[in-house]
């Protein structure tokens, strides 16, 4: 399975656009992709990007909390996404991103695998800096 | 109907009959060979719709992205021109590889600023162009921008105030609307980290559709403070007929903001 995740990373990595995030590359790391799957605690769909909260628990069952950075809601919509209902507190998804530079429990989401298997996109590549 | 609305239209009859016959048209989708550009009253080609410049894949999704692509081949799209890094001279160069170096973390968009021209235009949320009689208005989603740009060939205002957006005028090449863009502040970045340029920056855009579905965009940045030569991009709008322009707010709780401060305050200290 980690085997898996570390594929699937290298794959989304090298489609990295010089298109995406404005300034990721000064709060994340492109070269540190991240999969972590939890419950979600919260989510706040705000502008100029939302953030979801992630419950995970390690080997030992303790829990830490992730906090990882999307798209803005008007990008969402246009994906798939609705608000209260794609994600809600308590469901169980997998996120997968890069790790940010400062926090260690925290990533830029790019892709978000929901319990029955979907996946929508959640933020962009991984880049340089915006174009 | 009017003799010069005759002619536009049998002029559009005669491109759609040219084009049905030629191979291009043959492995395009009849639909779409099938559709003329759209000219207003006055003949002009009529350039309103909502558009997307860059970035279909982070806002449609890469399947969609993909579809682009493969209509693109089949209709014997020429690919755009590979990009150009910016012709710099040396002293401009090494700032901007400052700004690369310190990994686009001063880039004034992150921040909210307004974004100027060429950048929000390849920005990947979409605008639309509402063409009028003697103007035409863009209006972007992102910043909730727009820009007025007179057409009835009125020159640039003695007053102008250095500023984001700058002051646009156009006017009609046949068929290519051609805008210039003066009167520029030197805080933006013009198309990726570290693009900065002076006051003297002069911008002019060739928007010219090609197709129903198509504008190809063509700009030209002019600096003499910053660049050797002028620099020239090309992007092509896609058509989105179904799409509607919707709100964006930057500043509502910015938390890069905040960790940018965090990171200059550490990593980035000087």
């Amino acid at each position: 399975m980690r085997t898996a995740c570390l594929l699937v990373g290298g794959l989304l990595a090298g489609a990295a656009s010089l298109r995406a995030h404005h300034s990721f590359a000064a709060e994340y790391d492109g070269g540190k992709p991240v999969t972590v799957s939890g419950t979600v605690a919260r989510v706040d769909w705000q502008n100029p990007h939302i953030y979801l909260y992630l419950d995970v628990k390690d080997d030992q069952g303790a829990v830490a909390q992730w906090k990882f950075e999307g798209y803005p809601p008007n990008m969402l919509v246009r994906q798939g996404w609705k608000r209260d209902v794609t994600l809600k507190v308590g469901d169980s998804v997998t996120v997968f991103g890069w790790r940010a530079r400062l926090d260690p429990h925290q990533g830029a989401a790019r892709e978000v695998t929901f319990a029955d298997g979907r996946k929508l996109a959640a933020g962009p590549p991984a880049g340089t800096g915006g174009q | 109907m009017n003799k010069r609305s005759l002619l536009t239209l049998a002029t559009a009859l005669a491109v759609a009959a040219a084009l049905s016959g030629s191979p291009l048209a043959q492995s395009a989708p009849p639909a779409a060979a099938a559709k003329p550009v759209p000219r207003t009253a006055d003949g002009k080609p009529d350039l309103s719709g909502i558009w997307i410049a860059g970035g279909v894949g982070l806002l449609f999704g890469e399947a969609e992205a993909e579809r682009i692509r493969k209509a693109d081949i089949a209709a014997g799209r020429p690919a755009p021109p590979p990009r150009q890094p910016p012709p710099y001279k040396p002293e401009a160069e090494a700032r901007r590889q400052q700004y690369l170096a310190r990994r686009g973390i001063d880039d004034p968009m992150a921040r909210c600023l307004l974004t100027g021209v060429p950048r929000i235009t390849v920005r990947p949320l979409p605008f639309e162009i509402v063409q009028l009689r003697d103007r035409v208005i863009i209006l972007y989603e992102i910043h909730h921008a727009f820009r007025i740009i007179p057409t009835d060939g009125r020159p640039h205002p003695d007053d102008i105030e250095p500023s984001y957006l700058g002051d646009s005028v156009a006017r009609w090449e046949g068929d290519t609307l051609v805008v210039d863009v003066t009167g520029f502040n030197d805080k933006t970045w013009l198309a990726g980290v570290g693009t900065i340029h002076s006051e003297k920056l002069r911008v002019t855009e060739r928007y010219r559709r090609d197709t129903f579905d198509t504008i190809v965009y063509d700009v030209t940045m002019e600096d003499p403070e910053v660049f050797t030569k002028p620099w020239q991009q090309q992007e092509t709008f896609r058509l989105r007929p179904n799409e509607r322009i919707r709100e964006y707010e930057c500043i509502e709780n910015n938390e890069d903001i905040v960790r940018f401060e965090k990171l200059l305050e550490t990593e980035f200290k000087k």
